[in-house]
């Protein structure tokens, strides 16, 4: 579903991304880990096509999203750290609004089931978004991917500034996204939640990736101790 | 795309409460600049009425007298005054020479404030030096009208920066232009798209605004349509103008602090630095002569004259013996000299006195070529051409005026020299004062430069932005 | 601390590229102004001293003459140009540079530069007062807008507050900040200006004390530009936001509230038309004197009198010429109605200030704009002196022209001045209102911007003592 070859980007001698390679397949979810600035939010915004790689290709269902910018975004939702919607429009009208210009239209009843499906509470469905937290607010994201039937889901530190019980749904809410076979890329700073849910684990430094585990291959003990050697130790070779 | 874009972003200003707001501000503001202007209309109008009643009534009571006199009745009419005497109905029954006003007077006051709006050229005096100038205080002149020009050059555009300076900018500072970006939409249609629904709005109001003041004001649309859509169609390129300006910001500054102010410096540059640049260097190009200096040599001149008033008859009657009496007779009073050596005066000083008209005519030309620099300047040109209030409407009012005073004189000539005796008959040719607009420039071609403007701001807006889309910088 | 507050705005400020930008443009800008200004300048009062002293010759040069005919020939007199023209022409462009003083008729000042330009003028001009008037204010809400807003969005406001920064200290230290660039501004622009006036010598009395009075005013000006800034920006927690409401205030006190005085107070003290005035006084003038027409019932009466005062039976044996004397009468009269007149309309421009003064309250730029024009002599009000100086002339020359005639010759003589009398008569010397005149006309204007000074720092102290 997600795929990276040589992803590289530049800015002048800074390389923000280096060679990345991953793939992602349905059902998978790969928790990026990495100190600010080692490429986590880079290798998303080369996915997303907001910026363009330096050399290498992303691809998302098998299209490269520079060649396809408007193709490869049906397929796909992304959820920004700080997820603003409009905050003068209700969670309903704001899930309307996303959709309908993407060209997608439902009705009320079925905007109210996607709410209900990521977990938002009944009350808060006709209420001005103005007022929401960040759960919240990324609860109208998730249901934004349920509607579009997203099988890609682009993530960028979704649990930083959550309190722990959130935190937690919002895991459990991935959880079932996964079951429904849709592929997750998620960078996050929580070794914790991503030992919990990802499938797959990979630790970036200065836009390389160092090590790439899955789930099953390593503890959440040894994955903090190779998190902090690899943060620490001065080497640039894998 | 269009249709979700179309509801939500009218139901997000609705909740702003910025559509109400702006439409009561436009509302306001509008209709107070209609009131003010129609007031000095009034004014006007009304002023005039009393002249021509009066000129009327004057004219009635020698017509009277006339035909007293031509019944052979005994009249007692001060003898300077006797409407026999064809000089003196010349100078003591001028007929009234009126700019009249247009049924869009009011929405620009122009230079009407600095000039007079009628005259009675008599058959005494210079028909080049009557004096138009307006009783007024020069500190309301300083300061200007608050008139509908003024809300719409001036206002309207900062209402359009205030509304959509961070149209683009505030998304991407507020962050929903990232979940934007992931959906599959062209974010360069979705904000042209935006801007052109706000576009839609701001003219839907400022025109219903306008309508209903002209409406208020008591504007005749049926008889005047025509003024009507160039008025609007005006309105509406220009906020088409402000509107593409605000975007190409939006895109090329993209933050909301700096775009605001470079669409205030824009605004500063585009409505008061070009305009002044370009009346100075009219000035410092076509400068007007020294108007002392005509003073001077008008005065040297006739004292010359008067000196030889008799030998100027003389070479008069030699170049018109259609004037000559017949009978010898060379009992010529105070008028036979005086229209003789006026016209002497006249043809002597045309050229210094065209040398004035000249250059304010060059100085117009200069600034037509140069209208196109400032949409501001444009829309005040064309504006002032709508209302009749314009300098090149003020000039030829003059030329005008000019042309009817020696009219007027032409007229009793024969009778003076010919020691005729003005009749009814004679009353009943009396030449009258009829004004002539001048015919403007099209207004059309005014609203295809705003609107080439505006597609030019699109077209580099676009390049700009498929540049930042490359360097990844409109969204993050 | 204070220090420190100050020397780090003054360094953000100098180091943002839009301070920059702008000073740049500001700076280009009064140099064109000023240069325009001042060749404009210069032109006039060559116009002006050529004129004057050509008008003397033709007037003395007449030849022999009836002097009622030299009366009628009249003499015109010019309006010098003020030296602190140069930095505000205030009025000058809409009102006449000459009037022509003859017998009978009082004459407006004719020839406006405004009438003889485009509509174009009405825009206004690039002068050295557009740029202190709105310009400057501009540069004041773009270093003000977002001092007090940027240490919130930054969250540095935060770090400052745990430092212990006493609330009053960074306020004065903001308000110090923002207002050092625009002195530096101001205060090269005037001593430029101070330097050229100096430099050039026809410019008649030019005195340290109004540049310095003027200059005075615009520091005040920007003042309380500086104090309405700072508090919207104290206000104000977002940027954008307090940038808006500064413009707002910005357009509101310098374009919108100066024409909605002006139309207000033509409404409601509304000038009669030219025409309309000028029937009025001839309606008026018809029923008195007329000095050309003896038989006219008011000359009767006079005849008269005289005769009885004089006790004498024939208007011959009186000891001067009866046809001068009736001449000056009715010139008297005549002057008396104008006068009366031009005091009615006077009496409407002063109430007209009235409305401009008590409009004042609502824009600090009203103050300033007629304080300005009245220390730079180009107000309404010297416009004023002069006509009324020149009207005062002409009374003096009809009252020499009919004097000659009155003593040197016998009634129904017709007199033929011999022509050395013409250089007799006084030279018309106008001298503008001095300073302490100025001054003292213009203490209600005064009070105003220093009470709007005293209400705006109190307002901005007393909202922002704990910030």
């Amino acid at each position: 579903m997600i795929k990276t070859t040589n992803l590289t980007k530049k800015y002048g001698d800074f390389t923000a991304l280096d060679n990345l390679n991953v793939e992602i397949k349905e059902g998978e979810i790969l928790c990026l880990l990495g100190a600010n600035g080692a490429g986590k939010s880079t290798t998303i915004n080369l996915l997303l096509n907001f910026i363009a790689p330096t050399s290498g290709n992303a691809y998302i269902n098998g299209l490269d999203v520079v060649k396809n910018p408007k193709k490869t975004k049906p397929y796909l939702t992304y959820i920004p750290e700080n997820l603003m919607l409009y905050p003068t429009l209700t969670a309903i009208e704001n899930l309307d609004y996303f959709l309908g210009i993407g060209g997608k239209s439902f009705s009320k009843a079925e905007l109210k089931t996607f709410l209900e499906e990521a977990g938002l509470q009944q009350e808060a469905f006709n209420k001005r978004v103005q007022f929401f937290s960040k759960g919240m607010r990324q609860k109208v994201g998730i249901a934004l991917a349920i509607a579009k039937g997203a099988k890609v889901l682009l993530l960028d530190e979704p649990t930083s500034g959550l309190d722990p019980k959130s935190s937690n749904e919002f895991g459990e809410l991935l959880k079932r996204m996964k079951n429904a076979k849709v592929a997750i890329l998620m960078a996050t700073h929580d070794i914790f939640r991503a030992k919990e849910i990802g499938t797959h684990i990979g630790i970036m430094k200065q836009g390389v990736l160092k090590h790439y585990f899955r789930n099953d291959e390593i503890t959440l003990q040894n994955l903090e101790k190779v998190y902090l050697e690899t943060m620490t130790l001065n080497n640039t070779a894998v | 795309m269009f249709r979700y874009n179309f509801k939500y972003e009218l139901k997000s200003l609705l909740r702003s409460r910025w559509l109400l707001l702006l439409s009561l501000l436009l509302l306001i503001v509008v209709l107070f600049a209609g009131y003010n202007g129609k007031e000095k209309v009034k004014e006007r109008t009304q002023e005039l009425k009393n002249v021509v009643l009066e000129s009327n009534t004057n004219d009635a009571a020698m017509a009277l007298v006339l035909d007293s006199i031509e019944s052979g009745l005994q009249v007692s009419v001060n003898p300077r005054r006797m409407p026999n005497a064809p000089m003196n109905v010349a100078y003591n029954y001028p007929r009234v020479a009126a700019i009249p006003v247009a049924p869009l007077t009011f929405i620009s006051t122009g230079q009407s404030d600095l000039f007079t709006h009628f005259i009675k050229p008599s058959a005494y005096g210079d028909s080049f030096s009557l004096d138009y100038s307006e009783l007024a205080n020069p500190i309301q002149l300083l300061f200007g009208s608050f008139d509908l020009s003024f809300v719409i050059i001036y206002i309207l555009p900062l209402i359009i920066i205030a509304f959509s300076y961070n149209i683009l900018s505030e998304e991407k500072e507020y962050g929903s232009l990232k979940l934007l970006a992931s959906q599959p939409i062209s974010i360069y249609q979705w904000i042209v798209q935006k801007t052109a629904l706000r576009f839609f709005w701001l003219t839907l109001i400022t025109l219903a605004v306008i309508t209903i003041t002209l409406l208020f004001f008591g504007f005749d649309f049926k008889t005047n349509f025509s003024a009507f859509l160039q008025l609007i169609s005006l309105v509406c390129a220009y906020i088409l103008f402000w509107f593409t300006i605000v975007l190409l910001v939006n895109l090329v500054v993209n933050n909301s602090a700096k775009n605001a102010v470079s669409l205030l410096a824009i605004w500063v540059f585009v409505i008061l630095i070009i305009p002044a640049v370009v009346g100075q260097l009219a000035n410092s190009f076509y400068p007007i002569p020294s108007r002392t200096k005509m003073i001077t040599e008008v005065r040297e001149l006739k004292e010359e004259l008067s000196s030889k008033q008799d030998k100027i008859l003389d070479n008069f009657l030699r170049d018109h013996p259609e004037y000559a009496s017949k009978d010898g007779n060379s009992n010529y009073s105070f008028w036979h000299k005086y229209i003789a050596s006026q016209e002497l005066v006249e043809e002597e000083l045309k050229p210094l006195i065209s040398s004035y008209e000249d250059q304010l005519t060059k100085q117009q030309n200069w600034v037509r070529l140069w209208q196109y620099s400032s949409p501001a300047i444009l829309m005040q040109q064309s504006f002032n051409n709508l209302a009749h209030t314009s300098t090149t409407h003020y000039q030829s009012y003059r030329n005008q005026v000019a042309l009817f005073s020696k009219e007027w004189r032409n007229f009793f000539k024969p009778m003076l020299y010919g020691n005729k005796n003005f009749t009814t008959n004679d009353y009943k040719k009396l030449p009258s004062f009829t004004y002539e607009p001048p015919i403007n420039s099209s207004v059309l071609l005014k609203v295809v430069v705003l609107l080439i403007f505006s597609v030019i701001f699109i077209f580099i807006g676009k390049q700009v932005f498929v540049k930042k889309i490359k360097k990844g910088t409109i969204i993050s | 601390m204070i220090r420190y507050i100050v020397k780090k705005e003054i360094k953000e400020i100098f180091r943002d590229g839009r301070f920059k930008i702008s000073a740049l443009i500001v700076f280009v800008l009064a140099v064109v102004a000023f240069f325009v200004t001042f060749k404009q300048y210069k032109n006039t009062a060559a116009q002006y001293n050529e004129a004057k002293a050509n008008e003397r010759k033709v007037w003395e040069s007449q030849g022999a003459k009836n002097p009622h005919s030299a009366a009628h020939y009249g003499n015109y007199v010019f309006k010098p140009k003020s030296p602190l023209s140069l930095i505000d022409q205030g009025v000058d462009k809409y009102t006449g540079i000459s009037v022509f003083l003859e017998a009978h008729n009082r004459n407006e000042a004719a020839f406006s530069d405004a009438a003889d330009q485009t509509a174009l003028s009405r825009f206004g001009a690039l002068t050295p007062d557009f740029i202190l008037l709105y310009i400057i204010p501009l540069i004041i809400i773009l270093i003000g807008y977002n001092i007090f807003s940027k240490e919130i969005e930054g969250s540095t406001f935060f770090i400052l507050k745990s430092q212990g920064v006493v609330g009053w200290k960074l306020f004065i230290g903001k308000w110090l900040a923002a207002l050092i660039p625009t002195l530096v501004i101001a205060t090269v622009l005037f001593v430029v200006a101070a330097v050229a006036l100096t430099s050039l010598n026809d410019f008649g009395l030019f005195e340290w004390k109004e540049i310095l009075a003027l200059y005075f005013v615009y520091v005040l000006y920007y003042l309380i530009f500086t104090n309405v800034v700072l508090f919207i920006s104290s206000k104000v927690k977002k940027s954008g936001i307090a940038l808006v409401i500064n413009l707002v205030f910005w357009v509101l006190a310098c374009f919108v509230a100066p024409k909605v005085a002006s139309n207000l107070a033509d409404a409601k003290y509304p000038y009669p038309s030219h025409q309309e005035f000028n029937e009025q006084i001839a309606n008026e003038s018809k029923q008195g004197l007329d000095g050309h027409n003896p038989w006219n019932e008011e000359s009767q009466k006079l005849r008269e009198q005289t005769l009885k005062e004089y006790k004498v039976d024939s208007v011959h044996k009186l000891p001067f010429n009866f046809n001068a004397f009736l001449m000056q009468k009715s010139e008297e009269y005549q002057a008396q109605v104008y006068a009366k007149h031009y005091g009615l309309l006077k009496e409407k421009a002063k109430k007209q200030g009235g409305v401009y003064k008590s409009l004042s309250t609502i824009s600090p730029f009203l103050p300033t704009r007629f304080l300005s024009m009245a220390i730079a002599n180009t107000d309404y009000e010297s416009h004023w002196a002069f006509t009324e100086a020149a009207e005062e002339y002409r009374v003096g020359v009809q009252r020499f022209l009919n004097g000659t005639t009155e003593k040197n010759a016998k009634y129904n003589e017709r007199y033929v001045a011999p022509a050395d009398t013409w250089s007799k008569l006084e030279e018309f010397n106008y001298e503008s209102p001095t300073f302490s005149e100025v001054y003292r006309q213009n203490t209600s204007v005064f009070s105003v911007l220093i009470i709007w000074f005293v209400f705006t720092a109190a307002l901005l102290f007393f909202t922002n003592k704990k910030y």
